[in-house]
């Protein structure tokens, strides 16, 4: 299915294939401003910072989605301690900026001629441990991978995850962590500040949402990527070429962990916050819905799921009052029992029908006409 | 090295490694707060356990991870509690769900005929998706203007008023029968119509002896008494059932847990996870969303809230026993152990958790239904080449592990507090029980059970001894598991695959 997408190279060649999702992307960057001529409010305040704020929810967990899929789609691994790089990559982000970036900022000054950069560089370093702090975590899934395989593994994964989570809700670091309540009121710069400038981190999160789409496409694409799926089709036929297994797998976990994780620091950019819930299972669970609800093993698919799932949050409260999740759920359960390939694959395997119907209802049309 | 020996080497490693640790801790902590901490941990063991046995022969036997365990456990608890506090709710629905049950049952005795019918294909292919729909329907209506939260909100307010002494004041009236009758009508023709979908006229795959008569009556008939009879007593039975002796009351209230949870396995099972067993993945997904749709059904009945459910009276009355006997014949909630008062509550469920491990040996290994099952966790197809039909098999065990988890429920109810989200933590123990214990094996669900209950205890006490949080207990567990697993990928007790 995806052979189209291997056969031809170049940069106007994936312009080309891409083009649905490019649009989408300078849709959603025209938005704001359409939303702003309609309704005369500024970037950054009224109904525009509104849609933009659930906006940018989207397209972070939709990254975070994504990078699910690379695991579970792509590389057939059910890991249910992704939400622990998703949490390790906001906390991490979240404890530097509140207790080593003043301390920094306060003994260091860099400047760029007369520019002073010195908050620049700070993000940067913290970014730069994000990606650390990721890799590790992505590394450690894959070392437990090494010797357990299946439903054992994927308990195992929970464990791990669950022992990142007590760690992080322990009383014990309270002063640090703040357990239970979370990290708040992280000190950000004024031009991130995300209920100053909101447009600022919008545009932010569409491009890191547009970035990742593309790496992780061109990853899936490469011939790393082909092996990772080949591992999921058939591991010992695999190894008989002469490929690691676990070598691919540690690459499929720790490129999944890196996005996840910056998707997470971007989430607690957004929220100015990190809580104990970002790294509990109910976030992996999360990903995994809009993973399944959009369609495994498609990329794009995990972008609908999310987006789906934003709707949903939006409107099922005002139709079904608290409990909507019933709903949801019931839903949810429809949508594995009945659409396993979620929207886009099912699409896929069965768009052509709907293609060939309406090029029929257009035949019919055609032959009244030329009757007529 | 032979199985055998390799089995008791590893047991005897287990049975030192405890001695050692026991002995240790006898000397760290000191005589009582050792005893009452142990005994602490073997109430939460039992109930591990009983989470975990479920657990562990559904996966051995079908490869099914059952994400809704949790979610069962707290059903079971959730059932027990409603019984014991005010039983309107349960008899309330009780018709319906019987006049449903008789619709069904009617399967066998229909799909004969129905099969052997000459339909255009067309139709063979329409008619069980038009009749499901149809039941689906009548379904709907049969429940149209049914106050069912008004049903389920009563043990609520009972709740408060049962510990000041007066079950009675707030049964609610239930809907006059001149009303009512035709609800069970309706569900019953919805059932009937489940059953003619299930039947799949004029289907050629499909394959159905004409049995006699007195093999496929009786249980439909059996199930419209039933439903005749549920309708009678309607009104009458919340008041007998709260009449009763406390003792009584919670005896019915743990069967109709156990029942309930094996129905409701059993539904489970056909309906939601028979069509996946091509898709594996789909299970543990499918499960994860049976367990949010059932918690949040539970906190659409019963608001999110938590309850307490009182203890029954064989282990209520004030005053402390000294030894088991005067616990027998007063009923204290507090028994003296070796100088250490504990209550005598927990030491029921201990009981509970130890019998339910005799009675899963005993079924595993002198029944048939045992034999079938350890057969079928070695190899299920060969079971089915010889003949037994291992579908049944499949609903079979995952209804008597859902039975098992909601026994755990009503045991856990008097001393947990009943919320929605109480199965959760039981269902993370309880898969780390398995993988510990090694999957498939109820042994090692035993055992690994203990094991976790003792650390989260003793984890528990020294956290307070060295004022340090809980957080030491919970990680204890998975720290424990992460060391076996690295030691012994299958378990302690599983076999290499």
């Amino acid at each position: 299915m995806l052979d189209k997408y291997l056969t031809k190279p170049g940069f106007g060649a994936a312009v080309k294939r891409e083009r649905g999702f490019l649009i989408f992307i300078l849709l959603m960057f025209i938005l704001p401003f359409g939303i702003r001529a309609l309704t005369g409010s500024g970037l950054n305040e009224g109904v525009t910072k509104f849609w933009q704020g659930q906006l940018i929810t989207f397209f972070i967990m939709a990254v975070f989605a994504m990078s699910y899929d690379l695991l579970i789609g792509y590389g057939g691994i059910l890991s249910f301690g992704h939400a622990a790089s998703f949490g390790g990559g906001a906390y991490t982000f979240a404890l530097l900026t509140k207790w080593w970036a003043p301390r920094f900022l306060e003994s260091y000054r860099v400047m760029l001629g007369s520019v002073n950069i010195s908050e620049g560089i700070v993000l940067l370093l913290i970014l730069l441990a994000v990606l650390a702090v990721s890799i590790i975590i992505g590394l450690i899934f894959a070392a437990t991978s090494i010797r357990l395989k299946g439903t054992y593994f994927a308990m195992l994964t929970l464990a791990i995850s669950s022992a990142f989570y007590i760690l992080i809700k322990a009383t014990d670091f309270h002063q640090w962590t703040g357990a239970d309540e979370g990290l708040h009121g992280i000190p950000l710069p004024v031009w991130l500040n995300p209920t100053q400038n909101r447009f600022t981190i919008y545009v932010v999160s569409l491009l890191f949402l547009m970035i990742c789409y593309l790496v992780m496409r061109r990853m899936v694409n490469s011939p790393t990527g082909r092996v990772i799926v080949a591992n999921r089709e058939n591991e010992d036929r695999m190894r008989m070429i002469g490929y690691n297994p676990v070598t691919y797998r540690a690459i499929a976990f720790v490129t999944a962990s890196i996005f996840a994780g910056f998707s997470g620091a971007l989430y607690s950019i957004w929220n100015m916050s990190a809580s104990p819930t970002m790294m509990s299972a109910v976030t992996t669970v999360n990903a995994l819905i809009m993973t399944i609800m959009g369609g495994m093993g498609t990329l794009i698919g995990p972008v609908f799921g999310a987006a789906i799932s934003q709707v949903i949050q939006q409107f099922f409260y005002t139709w079904f009052g608290a409990r909507w999740p019933l709903v949801f759920g019931i839903l949810f359960m429809l949508i594995v029992m009945f659409l396993p390939y979620g929207v886009v694959g099912t699409w896929r395997l069965q768009g052509w029908k709907v293609k060939q119907g309406w090029q029929r209802f257009l035949d019919l049309f055609k032959a009244k006409k030329a009757a007529g | 090295m032979k199985p055998k020996t390799k089995k008791i080497i590893t047991l005897s490693i287990v049975v030192l490694v405890v001695l050692v640790i026991t002995l240790l801790l006898y000397k760290v902590a000191g005589k009582e707060p050792f005893i009452r901490t142990a005994l602490s941990g073997l109430t939460l063991g039992s109930l591990f356990f009983l989470v975990a046995a479920g657990l562990t022969l559904i996966f051995g036997l079908m490869d099914v991870l059952n994400f809704a365990h949790g979610s069962m456990f707290m059903l079971g608890a959730y059932m027990g509690w409603q019984l014991y506090t005010n039983p309107t709710f349960i008899f309330a629905l009780l018709p319906h769900l019987l006049a449903f049950a008789t619709g069904v049952m009617l399967l066998p005795l229909i799909k004969p005929t129905l099969v052997r019918m000459k339909l255009p294909e067309k139709w063979v292919n329409a008619i069980p998706k038009i009749t499901l729909v149809l039941a689906l329907l009548l379904a709907v209506f049969s429940f149209i203007g049914f106050d069912i939260l008004a049903y389920a909100k009563t043990a609520m307010v009972a709740a408060s008023i049962a510990t000041a002494g007066n079950p009675f004041a707030e049964i609610t009236p239930q809907e006059p029968f001149a009303t009512y009758w035709i609800r069970p009508v309706l569900i019953f023709l919805s059932g009937l119509l489940v059953a003619i979908a299930s039947a799949k006229p004029g289907n050629k795959q499909e394959f159905a002896v004409r049995e006699r008569l007195s093999k496929t009556l009786p249980v439909p008939v059996i199930f419209f008494s039933l439903t005749i009879l549920a309708l009678v007593v309607r009104e009458s039975a919340p008041k007998a059932v709260l009449l009763m002796d406390g003792n009584l009351r919670f005896a019915i209230a743990v069967l109709v847990s156990i029942i309930f949870g094996f129905v409701f396995g059993q539904v489970v099972e056909i309906t939601l996870i028979r069509p996946l067993y091509v898709r594996p993945t789909f299970i543990i997904i499918m499960t994860l969303g049976l367990s949010y749709v059932i918690r949040e059904l539970v906190q659409l009945l019963w608001d999110p809230l938590a309850y307490q459910m009182v203890r029954p009276p064989f282990a209520a009355q004030p005053g402390k026993a000294a030894n088991l006997l005067e616990w027998f014949q007063k009923g204290s909630s507090t028994l003296n152990i070796f100088g250490v008062t504990f209550p005598t509550y927990r030491l029921f469920v201990i009981a509970l958790g130890i019998v339910m491990f005799i009675f899963i040996t005993i079924l595993m290994t002198r029944s048939r239904l045992g034999m079938i099952i350890r057969a079928g966790v070695q190899d299920p197809q060969m079971v089915e080449a010889l003949g037994i039909n291992v579908k049944s098999i499949f609903t079979l065990v995952f209804a008597l592990g859902v039975a098992m988890a909601a026994l755990g429920g009503i045991g856990a109810g008097p001393f947990l507090p009943i919320q929605p989200l109480m199965g959760d933590q039981y269902q993370t123990q309880g898969l780390i029980t398995v993988v510990i214990g090694g999957m498939g094996s109820y042994v090692g669900a035993f055992v690994g059970a203990m094991i976790l209950g003792m650390a989260r205890a003793f984890g528990d006490y020294f956290a307070l001894k060295y004022s340090l949080s809980t957080a030491i207990a919970e990680a204890s567990t998975v720290i424990i598991m992460i060391i076996v697993l690295l030691a012994r990928p299958q378990g302690l007790f599983g076999k290499k695959e």
